[in-house]
């Protein structure tokens, strides 16, 4: 490895004292006020009161973001494996000039149409009505958990699928010929042959994704009633009702925890890759 | 060309400092309508009877929040020692008192000339901390239980009997849970005057830690009660659900649904209900921070803005809510279809008897954490 130069380190003192500034200062203060009492040292105190309000909400917050994370990777293969694998012209076509929408639409804006689209008597039941598919007395309004998970899947499916049709279209066809050739089905060649060459770059998708549906308030605010909610909103409510700082930190190591459970999956999973590489 | 730069630079510069001299700054909590409302309506009329003056409004989030916001930046300027920049503050009750306690406002009322005409407590009680001096009431405003007249022929008249009525007609009834903005908390406070004791003290004090626990049975039978209730998103969320027929009754602000109904958001023939013991409401303040460089100025805004005639012209007529200062002054000053409609649902004497305050901060928080623990959790 190459001595590191004095003016290597000068260019990037300035992105690092921006990291630190921005980023390990705050966190580390967060930190420290999450698991500390003023004028009694070390507590956990914070942590009991944020189980005792917010052990629903916890709950509430894992199932929605793995469930959405799951649906996430479903749909992502789904597209992605059409656009590589798709004998359908017109419908490769269309899936590639659309599923990338969504990612221009920021969660707060994803959030209002939703809020309008899976009402009982919004646009979407309304045309189910409409085309004869269901009885008016049918309808029932999707803006609670349904909502927020469809919400997230909706919005992070193009982010996943980009990724994971880049990284498909980079792989090399003839594997996909061969097992073509061989009479496998379009199905069993994308599970088969396709998906195990990209499942890196699945789940560094999927990854980001869950870190990011994690901490996003608008949302679970916008779309679904506040019982049960997620932890943003919680946080967010503290702060903004009691000024009560301490507790809003304690959620905020809780989420850090669940995101870093994550991120340690990952580079566990990643290191063992390069190993065996 | 460098130096014709330089020259511009300078001239914008001193410009800029010569016009922040003639500067009021008007922060305001609350929705957007606050701010759209000192930015379109109050600062115009205040700059054309003050010439040179320009007045800025800054929004600083709707709820308790925003005021919080306030206090946090008027505290950090105390600490350091430096003036404010803000000249005048529009700010919730919760907020008001503490920054009265610490110090952070002016006591300027008994010297303003609309300041006699308030009559109503707020003006001297802010959720049991002593204010009178310190804030002057800019509008009252009430919560009440919106129906659809469709769906409800006898809408019940008070809590017990709304029990029953959500018992029988599951998911028909829609409040915004606490997280949701104030008129969820509002149904909530409500129901513990209702169910949990001495209502009295909940308003007025002294504080008791122990009353907490006399809530249990109140907050569990609250809790079976959200079974058969939709949470909606927000005090839109409510009033949305409304309109589109979802549900058939629900909590929400008086002015709220009056603006909406006028807007055609909500179909024309809504109509309100306060319920007994009633249900809470609350005044925002004009208040002036105690560093500003500004008195004599913020004085003559909150002066303006608290006469007569703003009042009846901006504060019922605009946002129907109801007035800040004594109603009788607005005699003569509104047509009586502006009037009648800000009482047609709840008349003058429901609104004395069951138009309540929140109760006391410290109680307030107690509610709202029991409600977290016991209910939500």
């Amino acid at each position: 490895m190459a001595k590191p130069s004095l003016l290597g380190l000068l260019l990037v003192a300035p992105a690092l004292a921006m990291i630190g500034a921005l980023f390990l200062y705050p966190l580390g203060f967060s930190l420290a006020a999450a698991f500390t009492e003023p004028g009694r040292g070390l507590s956990l105190a914070h942590f009991q009161k944020a189980y005792e309000l917010y052990s629903t909400d916890i709950l509430f917050t894992l199932f929605i973001v793995v469930v959405s994370t799951l649906l996430t990777a479903l749909v992502s293969i789904a597209i992605a494996g059409i656009l590589t694998l798709g004998e359908t012209p017109w419908l490769v076509a269309a899936l590639r000039a659309l599923y990338r929408w969504p990612l221009f639409i920021p969660f707060i804006v994803a959030a209002q149409c939703m809020r309008t689209f899976l009402a009982k008597n919004g646009l979407m039941n309304n045309s189910f009505v409409a085309l004869g598919l269901m009885e008016p007395l049918q309808a029932t309004s999707l803006l609670d958990w349904r909502g927020i998970i469809i919400t997230f899947v909706w919005k992070q499916v193009p982010f996943v699928t980009l990724m994971l049709a880049g990284a498909m279209a980079s792989i090399d066809r003839a594997t996909i010929e061969a097992g073509r050739n061989l009479g496998a089905s379009r199905i069993r060649v994308l599970v088969e042959l396709v998906l195990p060459q990209v499942a890196q770059t699945l789940l560094v998708g999927l990854v980001l994704s869950f870190v990011t549906m994690l901490s996003v308030l608008s949302v679970p605010m916008m779309v679904a009633g506040s019982q049960p909610t997620m932890l943003t909103v919680d946080m967010a409510f503290r702060i903004n009702s009691y000024g009560d700082y301490a507790t809003a930190n304690a959620l905020g190591v809780i989420s850090y925890a669940i995101a870093g459970t994550v991120a340690w999956i990952y580079l566990r999973h990643s290191v063992k890759r390069e190993v065996q590489a | 060309m460098r130096k014709r730069l330089l020259a511009a630079g300078l001239a914008a510069f001193f410009l800029s400092s010569a016009a922040s001299a003639q500067t009021l700054n008007v922060a305001t909590a609350g929705d957007q309508n606050m701010v759209d409302y000192i930015k379109d309506y109050l600062g115009p009329l205040f700059e054309k009877s003050h010439p040179g003056v320009k007045v800025v409004a800054v929004g600083t989030g709707p709820g308790d929040g925003g005021s919080q916001k306030i206090f946090e930046k008027l505290d950090a300027q105390k600490q350091a020692a430096a003036a404010s920049d803000f000249d005048v503050v529009v700010i919730h009750q919760k907020a008001a008192g503490t920054m009265v306690q610490g110090d952070l406002l002016k006591k300027y009322r008994d010297s303003l000339p609309t300041g006699k005409l308030v009559t109503r407590d707020t003006a001297t009680n802010s959720l049991g901390t002593d204010v009178s001096g310190y804030v002057m009431p800019m509008f009252h405003s009430q919560t009440a239980i919106a129906y659809n007249p469709d769906l409800i022929k006898s809408p019940p008249n008070n809590y017990a009997e709304l029990r029953e009525w959500v018992k029988k007609n599951p998911k028909q009834f829609g409040y915004n849970g606490i997280k949701g903005g104030m008129s969820g908390v509002a149904f909530v406070t409500g129901w513990i005057s209702a169910f949990g004791g001495d209502p009295a003290k909940l308003e007025k004090g002294p504080y008791d830690a122990a009353t907490k626990a006399s809530w249990d049975k109140a907050m569990a039978d609250l809790k079976e009660f959200n079974q058969n209730v939709v949470i909606t998103p927000g005090n839109a969320g409510t009033l949305d659900m409304l309109n589109r027929g979802e549900i058939a009754m629900g909590p929400v602000w008086v002015d709220m649904f009056y603006t909406w109904k006028a807007d055609g958001k909500l179909p024309p023939n809504m109509r309100l209900k306060l319920v007994s013991p009633g249900m809470p409401g609350q005044p925002m303040y004009y208040a002036i921070p105690s560093k500003t460089a500004q008195e004599k100025l913020a004085a003559e805004f909150i002066a303006l803005a608290t006469s007569p005639d703003v009042q009846a012209e901006g504060i019922v007529k605009r946002f129907n809510w109801y007035p800040g200062i004594d109603a009788k002054n607005l005699e003569g000053k509104l047509d009586q279809a502006a009037w009648n409609q800000l009482f047609a649902d709840i008349p003058p004497d429901t609104l004395a008897t069951n138009g309540k305050a929140f109760p006391i901060g410290p109680y307030f928080n107690d509610i709202l954490e029991t409600y977290e623990k016991k209910v939500a959790n």
